[in-house]
C-alpha cells in the first residue's frame, strides 16, 4: 500500500513520483489509443473487402456481455470471476430490417469513435446520440453498442475516449486540486459537486475525510447537505451519489480513494428492496455487463469495491430494537408509511438474486441472502426515507450509526470525533 | 363494541393464580445457518427448515434432542414454509424457488421425497402450505391470491379445488383436521373460509384490516384463530363465521399461532421475538417467553406424549428452543 506521505500536500519526493506515474500513464494511453484505432481500421477493412468481393458476406462480429445476470454464475465464491461474453454477429443487408439499422449503428458508432480517437478528444455517450438521434433511436442503442465495442477489443470505454455524463454527486471536506491550478474545496458546494474525472496529475486531498458514504437517492443525499447537522458531518466526510445504479465515473472515483487511501473506511446507505441491494451489489462487485472495465483497466483491482461495508437499510433497523421500547413506540411502527408492500416485480428480482452465486448458500454475501428472503417472507420493503420515521431523522441515525461503526472498526480518534459530535448534536441547532 | 369480544379484564393477583410456568427444557444452538422459518412436529421428532436449503430432523424423544437426519439441499434458495399431517407420515415443503415437495416417513424413521406438486404451479406463485390431518390433502396459497387443493393419495396427485379470492396475496392457509374447511388469510386483512366438501366459499370473515400471517383451526374445528400485523390474535366460531374474541397483547406482528392437542390453549410467536400462550376459556394470556431479538417466525406445540406439555420455538437467531411445562 501506497504511504501516508502521499496524502500530505506536495513535497519534492512526491512531485516525482507524480511526474513518474504521469508519464507512464500517457505511454500507456497512447499505446492504447493506436491499437484500439488499428482494431477498428482492421474491422472497417474486412467490412470494404466484403464490398469489393460481391460473394463474401458482409458482417461485423462483435463481444457482447448484455443480458448476462449473475444467475447461475460460474465460479461461486469469486465474484471477480465473470462468464465469457457471447459472440453477436450482424449482418448486412441481413435477414431483415432490424438487422441492417443495426449494423448501420454499429459502423456509425465505429465511425464517431475513430474519429475522436484520431483528435483525441473526449466524447460523451450523449454527444454521440445527439449527432444522430433519427438513426440511434433512444440513447440506450449507443450506450449498449458503446459497451460492446469495448468489451470486443477488450479495453474500458474510456479508453474508446468514450465517456458518460457524469452522473454522479459528491459533497464533503475534501479539496481538489487540479493540475491548472484549480481549486475545489467540497464544502464550498452547497449543492454538491458532480463526480470529477480525475486526472492522473489532479491531487485529491482528503485529510480530514473519516468515512465516506455513498448513497442511492440524490433526494436523501441533498436531505443530508440541507440538514441542520451537515456542518458536523460534512466537517469529517465525503459523500456520494450516483441517483441509483451507479455509473463507470463515480464506481471509479471511489475505486481511486479506495487504492490512494485504503484506510477511510466506505459505507452504503440504498433502499430496503431488492433494488437497493442490486445497487449495492454493482458498487461491491461491479455489473457482469462492463466486466471489461474491470479487467481492461491498468489497475490491478479494476472497478471492484470489495471494501464497500452495507450501513443499512437492513430489516433490524426498521424492526429491531422496538422490542424493548414502550408499546405506544410499536403500535406507531406497525403503521409507519415508509413500509410498503413488495411488487410481484420486487419478487421476481429478489427471487432471481437469490440464484445469484454472492447470495447462494455458503455464498460470499450471506447477509444479502438473509435480507432478501427476509423481504420476500413479510412482504415489505422500506425507502431509506423510513429511517425518518424509525430513528426521529435519517441524519440523526446516520449520525449515531457512523458514531458506532467507526468506534467498533478502529481505535483511530476519529472515534472521539464521532462521540463528541453525538453529544454535541443540539448545541448547533 | 361487544363487550365478549374484550379480554377479559383479570385482576393482578388472579393473573398471578392463572398463569402457567414453562421451562427451557433443551436448546439447539444454531440448529440452522439461517432463519428458521418453520418448525413441524411428529410424534417423535421435530422437522425444521430455514433460509438454507436443507431440512433439519431432530429426535424429541431423546433428552438430548439429536439430529437424526437432513434432507440435503431440497430447496436451493431456502425453505419459507413446512408443515406435517397431525395424525399421518407426510410433510410438505415450500421453497423461494416455487416449488412445493411432498416428503413421506418410512417404517425405519427415515424422510423420503415423495414427490413434487407441478400441476399449474408457477415459480414463484405459490406460499403458504397446509395438510389435513391424515395427509391426503395438501391447501396452498398464493401470490395472487387463489387457494388450491390437491389430493395426495392419488395417482399423480390432481387438484381438486381452486378458490378464487379477490387477488390478494395469499400470506398463510389452513385445512381444518376433519379435512372439511381450507381457510386462508390475506395481505389486505381479508381472511377466507371454504368448504371442501360443496367448493364454495363459506365465510367471508370480518377482516383485520392489517396482513394476516398466520391462520389455524382448532383441533374440533369449531374455531378459527388469525393473526398478523394487527398484533392481536382474533378466534372465529367456524360455524356461523362470527368473531368471538380478541386477544391482545402482542406488541409485534402476529407471525405464527398453533393450537394444543385439546384445544385448551393457543401458542402465538411475534415479529419482537415473544412467545404466548393463550387459555382459551378465560382469553388470557397465561404464560410469555422471549427468544433472543429477532422474529419469532414459527412456535409449534409438541404432541403430547407421557411428558408433560412441550413447545418449540424457532426464528432469526437460528436457534430452536424447547420449552415444558412446569410440574405441579
Amino acid at each position: 500500500m501506497r504511504s501516508q506521505g502521499r496524502r500530505q500536500l506536495p513535497c519534492p519526493h512526491q512531485h516525482r513520483t507524480g511526474f513518474v506515474k504521469l508519464s507512464l500513464s500517457i505511454s500507456l494511453l497512447t499505446w492504447s489509443r493506436v491499437q484500439v484505432i488499428a482494431q477498428i481500421e482492421s474491422m472497417i477493412q474486412k467490412v470494404l473487402e466484403g464490398l469489393s468481393n460481391s460473394n463474401q458476406q458482409i458482417s461485423i462480429s462483435l463481444q457482447s456481455r448484455a443480458n448476462i445476470t449473475r444467475k447461475n454464475g460460474r465460479g461461486a465464491g469469486d465474484p471477480a470471476s465473470v462468464p465469457p461474453p457471447k459472440n453477436i454477429l450482424i449482418k448486412f443487408p441481413g435477414s431483415n430490417v432490424q438487422e441492417a439499422w443495426r449494423f448501420t449503428v454499429v459502423i456509425r458508432i465505429l465511425e464517431l469513435i475513430h474519429s475522436s480517437l484520431i483528435d483525441d478528444t473526449i466524447m460523451t455517450k450523449r454527444d454521440m446520440y445527439y449527432r444522430h438521434p433519427d438513426l440511434f433511436m433512444k440513447q440506450a442503442v449507443v450506450d449498449r453498442y458503446v459497451d460492446d465495442l469495448a468489451c470486443t477489443f477488450g479495453v474500458s470505454r474510456s479508453m474508446l475516449n468514450v465517456v458518460a455524463t457524469a452522473k454522479g454527486l459528491i459533497a464533503g471536506n475534501f479539496i481538489l486540486r487540479r493540475q491548472d491550478g484549480a481549486c475545489i474545496h467540497g464544502l464550498s458546494e452547497e449543492e454538491g459537486l458532480l463526480v470529477p474525472k480525475l486526472q492522473a496529475e489532479d491531487l485529491l486531498e482528503l485529510d480530514a475525510v473519516r468515512w465516506i458514504l455513498v448513497i442511492e437517492k440524490e433526494a436523501t443525499f441533498r436531505a443530508v447537505l440541507n440538514s441542520n447537522q451537515w456542518r458536523v458531518i460534512g466537517s469529517q466526510s465525503l459523500i456520494l451519489t450516483a441517483k441509483g445504479y451507479p455509473d463507470v465515473a463515480s464506481r471509479k472515483f471511489l475505486r481511486y480513494i479506495a487504492d490512494e487511501h485504503p484506510h477511510i473506511p466506505m459505507y452504503a446507505l440504498v433502499d430496503f428492496d431488492p433494488d437497493g441491494i442490486a445497487i449495492l451489489s454493482t458498487y461491491k462487485h461491479g455489473s457482469y455487463r462492463l466486466a471489461h472495465e474491470n479487467v481492461s483497466n491498468n489497475q490491478a483491482s479494476g472497478l471492484r469495491l470489495p471494501e464497500l461495508q452495507w450501513l443499512g437499510v437492513q430489516s433490524h433497523h426498521i424492526t429491531n430494537g422496538r422490542a424493548d421500547r414502550k408499546l405506544a413506540d410499536t403500535r406507531m411502527l406497525a403503521d409507519t408509511q415508509g413500509l410498503m408492500k413488495l411488487t410481484i416485480r420486487d419478487r421476481h428480482k429478489a427471487q432471481r438474486m437469490l440464484e445469484w452465486d454472492l447470495c447462494a448458500e455458503g455464498g460470499l454475501e450471506a447477509r444479502w441472502r438473509v435480507e432478501l428472503q427476509r423481504m420476500l417472507m413479510f412482504n415489505m420493503k422500506a425507502e431509506m426515507q423510513i429511517l425518518d420515521e424509525v430513528a426521529g431523522s435519517l441524519v440523526s441515525w446516520l449520525v449515531s450509526e457512523l458514531g458506532i461503526s467507526v468506534g467498533a472498526a478502529s481505535q483511530r480518534p476519529a472515534t472521539r470525533t464521532a462521540a463528541c459530535v453525538l453529544s454535541d448534536d443540539e448545541l448547533l441547532f | 363494541m361487544d363487550p365478549k369480544l374484550e379480554p377479559r379484564p383479570v385482576p393482578d393477583t388472579k393473573k398471578c393464580i392463572s398463569s402457567k410456568q414453562y421451562l427451557t427444557l433443551h436448546t439447539i444452538s444454531d440448529a440452522h445457518h439461517s432463519d428458521i422459518f418453520a418448525l413441524a412436529p411428529t410424534p417423535v421428532s421435530l422437522l425444521s427448515a430455514s433460509g438454507s436449503s436443507s431440512i433439519q430432523i431432530h429426535s424429541t424423544t431423546s433428552p438430548e434432542f439429536p439430529l437424526i437426519q437432513t434432507l440435503q439441499g431440497v430447496h436451493p434458495l431456502g425453505i419459507h414454509h413446512l408443515v406435517t399431517a397431525k395424525d399421518a407420515r407426510r410433510a410438505a415443503s415450500a421453497g423461494f424457488e416455487g416449488k412445493v415437495k411432498i416428503w413421506t416417513e418410512g417404517e425405519d424413521g427415515q424422510w423420503v421425497a415423495n414427490g413434487e406438486i407441478r400441476d399449474g404451479l408457477k415459480a414463484g406463485n405459490v406460499w403458504a402450505v397446509a395438510l389435513s390431518a391424515d395427509g391426503s390433502y395438501l391447501a396452498c396459497s398464493s401470490i395472487n391470491g387463489k387457494v388450491h387443493v390437491w389430493s395426495l393419495h392419488e395417482p399423480n396427485m390432481p387438484k381438486i379445488r381452486e378458490y378464487e379470492t379477490k387477488g390478494n396475496f395469499g400470506l398463510s392457509v389452513a385445512l381444518s383436521q376433519d379435512g372439511r374447511f381450507t381457510a386462508s388469510g390475506h395481505e389486505n386483512g381479508s381472511i377466507y373460509v371454504f368448504d371442501n366438501d360443496t367448493g364454495r366459499l363459506a365465510h367471508s370473515l370480518a377482516s383485520l384490516v392489517h396482513p394476516v400471517r398466520s391462520v389455524v383451526f382448532s383441533p374440533a374445528s369449531k374455531l378459527l384463530a388469525a393473526g398478523g400485523d394487527s398484533r392481536t390474535v382474533a378466534l372465529y366460531d367456524v360455524t356461523s363465521g362470527e368473531q368471538v374474541a380478541n386477544l391482545s397483547g402482542h406488541s409485534g406482528w402476529v407471525l405464527t399461532l398453533d393450537w394444543s392437542d385439546t384445544g385448551e390453549y393457543l401458542l402465538s410467536g411475534s415479529h419482537d421475538s415473544k412467545a404466548k400462550v393463550w387459555r382459551i376459556e378465560t382469553r388470557t394470556c397465561v404464560a410469555t417467553h422471549s427468544h433472543g431479538d429477532k422474529p419469532l417466525w414459527s412456535a409449534k406445540w409438541l404432541p403430547k406424549n407421557t411428558r408433560s406439555e412441550m413447545f418449540a420455538l424457532g426464528g432469526g437467531n437460528n436457534t430452536i428452543n424447547i420449552y415444558r411445562e412446569a410440574a405441579g
